[in-house]
């Protein structure tokens, strides 16, 4: 019985098991691989072992170093504020009013519309004669050339990410909303406390497991940045939003040097994971403080 | 009367039976959409029963990709177009099928062979061209009293009339200058340099030789017509240019097509690339072109090869660049043709290939080029003077020589 039970089991899980062995475990291992040859697809048959070559000369690269910094600044000027927007939004949108779904809907909408013709839609907002500067000139404000300046070309899709990101981690925090008991604020309130002290001593702390989940989840996303930069900006101006991800894409698809791409690919998995265990090492010390 | 019902009966059951030869399949991947290439590959099935043509559109954004992923894989298609960028590192990997003795008989009646050979050996055929040139708005230019009836013919008429029409009031602008625009910057710049008399490598291609004042001068008054326009990414600079904001542009065939639809009323003319004087330099401009191609690994590469000899006839090459409005037969001569004689700004398109360049067909181009546009890019951003610029462009360059 348990063996039948056990082949049912790898049986009903055998299309998954199957489809990430296929595409997820094998392209895995296999740029893991290449990066410590000098693989290049067009001409697989002279490749050769490179030890540590990929990742010393990737360290070494300023292009590299230039590309992580935009990354670390999309990341520091993204998650921030989509964690406290999505939060907000979740907050505002989780008790009974009339209307209610119309609102989760649109502000989860833009989730749901894909990445390639949200960038384009910004960058037409975004254009020198677009929607914003429209509207920004007749306010009389200035009207910068956002995806031009390198100043500004950065920020201008953090806008954006931040924008279309919200109403993903809104449902993530609506799920974390309803699963705290409505007995805690019905107690706070006959204590006598009001919204702010409600939310900081009951929603914020009973909500910890899912704002990690979203910090790690989010986290992790926008290390990998990468669609809305080629659309919209190529890397430029100046490189100052050429980040990681398009970096290697550059690196495997326009040099064609796939090792040396998968060695930067690794070295950003690598950083995934630290930055990972950091937030989990400091929400949870916060947890096991609080126990 | 039963004997002819039984004839005819077993006649047909023969004929039912005997083994029918089943057409051989040629895979084409091709970057058109299906209604441009779809009559082309319909003919070539009529003209050859044996043959069937599966197409396979692909993106300007995944298709390289795509193409580098199925050589990896070693299931490549039959027959492949490629752009002209692209073709120095397939060159260079050795997975293209050297097509040599079955394309010399064509040598002559087409251009643009520079894209797909190493030394005498030919790896593809040159099928449809692609050049920039100068367009002009003929309204703006009448605004600002200049002759509308042709552009500018040398680098001061050109400053000099972007200057007139950046002075009209209405948020217009005299110039486009291109910015940050990968692959693109490099087409709007270079025309400059090369009419200048610039180069970026010796004729060998084994050393740098973009330092130079040729060069440099050219850069100098590229980034002088920021003062006199305004600057963009090639799209951005098109639709302004459709919008009748933008007095004088480098751009390429594709408005052909796309000004009609979107601003018919629009006045243009199109005019060579300006040359430095009247009495110096050349109308330089940039060429490229896409490429038929099979590999070494293709199945069916002598269908392939018939299949590509039948795309770049002169009628089908035409009857391609009819349908798409965006590139120009590689045929020699095209010019010459009835349809390009009653489109006289299409005609000097293809006039302007007699003096525009290809670019070097070395295995380190992409990069080259990408140096190239970095350093222009800061000299844009005023981080860089030109003679910087130049000087640091033709470091990198070196460098990547050496490398390879």
């Amino acid at each position: 019985m348990r063996t039948h039970s056990r082949s049912t089991a790898w049986f009903l899980a055998s299309p998954w098991v199957i489809a990430f062995a296929l595409f997820g475990l094998y392209p895995f291992l296999f740029s893991l691989g290449a990066s410590f040859t000098d693989y290049t697809p067009l001409a697989p048959s002279s490749t050769r072992f490179v030890g540590l070559a990929n990742y010393t000369r990737a360290l070494n690269d300023p292009a590299f170093w230039s590309a992580l910094r935009n990354t670390a600044l999309f990341v520091i000027g993204t998650i921030p504020f989509t964690t406290a927007a999505a939060l907000a939004l979740a907050i505002a949108v989780q008790p009974a009013f009339r209307g209610r779904t119309l609102f989760r809907v649109g502000f989860f909408l833009p989730s749901v519309v894909s990445i390639v013709v949200l960038s384009l839609v910004f960058k037409g907002l975004y254009a020198n004669h677009g929607g914003l500067n429209g509207l920004l000139s007749a306010l009389h404000l200035p009207t910068p050339a956002w995806l031009q300046n390198p100043r500004t070309a950065l920020p201008a899709i953090m806008a954006m990410d931040v924008w279309s990101a919200s109403g993903y981690y809104m449902i993530i925090f609506l799920a974390g909303l309803e699963g705290i008991p409505r007995d805690l604020y019905d107690a706070a309130r006959l204590d006598g406390a009001d919204g702010w002290a409600r939310f900081t001593h009951i929603t914020l702390p009973l909500l910890r497991p899912t704002l990690l989940f979203v910090l790690v989840v989010n986290s992790i996303r926008s290390l990998q940045i990468f669609a809305e930069v080629f659309v919209m900006t190529r890397g430029g101006p100046l490189g100052s939003t050429t980040t990681v991800v398009y970096h290697l894409y550059e690196q495997a698809f326009s040099r064609f040097q796939l090792g040396q791409a998968s060695a930067v690919a690794y070295l950003l998995f690598v950083l995934s994971l630290g930055l990972a265990w950091v937030q989990m090492k400091a929400v949870g010390a916060q947890e096991q403080s609080r126990s | 009367m039963k004997q002819v019902l039984g004839l005819a009966l077993a006649a047909l059951l023969v004929g039912s039976c005997a083994p029918q030869k089943k057409p051989q399949e040629v895979v084409f991947w091709q970057f058109w959409p299906l209604d441009v290439i779809q009559p082309l590959v319909t003919a070539f099935e009529a003209e050859n029963p044996g043959i069937r043509v599966r197409v396979e559109q692909l993106t300007w954004d995944g298709g390289k990709d795509k193409i580098t992923a199925a050589v990896a894989a070693g299931a490549p298609p039959d027959l492949c177009e490629l752009g002209s960028t692209y073709m120095p590192r397939f060159l260079q990997s050795g997975a293209l099928s050297d097509w040599s003795a079955g394309v010399a008989d064509l040598r002559a009646g087409l251009r643009g062979w520079e894209q797909c050979m190493v030394g005498d050996a030919i790896y593809g055929l040159p099928w449809v061209l692609g050049t920039r040139a100068l367009f002009y708005n003929k309204t703006l230019f009448a605004k600002a009293g200049l002759d509308s009836s042709r552009g500018p013919e040398t680098w001061a008429e050109l400053q000099n009339a972007a200057a007139r029409i950046q002075k009209l009031r209405g948020n217009v602008h005299g110039y486009g200058v291109s910015l940050n625009d990968k692959q693109k910057l490099f087409k709007k710049f270079m025309p400059y340099a090369w009419g200048n008399g610039g180069e970026i490598l010796s004729a060998g291609l084994d050393s740098a030789r973009f330092d130079s004042p040729e060069n440099v001068a050219a850069l100098e008054f590229y980034l002088g017509l920021r003062a006199v326009g305004t600057l963009g990414m090639q799209d951005a600079l098109d639709q302004e240019f459709k919008e009748g904001r933008l007095g004088l542009q480098i751009s390429g065939a594709w408005l052909f097509k796309q000004i009609p639809k979107e601003a018919p009323g629009l006045r243009y003319g199109v005019a060579l690339v300006p040359r430095p004087a009247v009495d110096r330099g050349t109308h330089a401009s940039f060429a490229g072109g896409e490429v038929l191609v099979s590999f070494q690994t293709s199945k069916r590469k002598e269908d392939a090869l018939k299949l590509a000899r039948f795309l770049v006839r002169p009628d089908n090459a035409l009857a391609l660049a009819m349908a798409a409005q965006s590139v120009q037969p590689a045929t020699v001569a095209a010019d010459t043709a009835a349809y390009y004689r009653e489109r006289p700004m299409q005609q000097v398109l293809i006039q302007q290939f007699t003096t525009a360049r290809f670019t070097p067909n070395h295995p380190a181009w992409d990069e080259m080029e990408q140096a190239i546009e970095a350093e222009v890019e800061q000299a844009l951003y005023d981080k860089k003077s030109a003679a910087e610029a130049v000087r640091d462009a033709n470091a990198r360059i070196a460098l990547l020589l050496g490398k390879k």
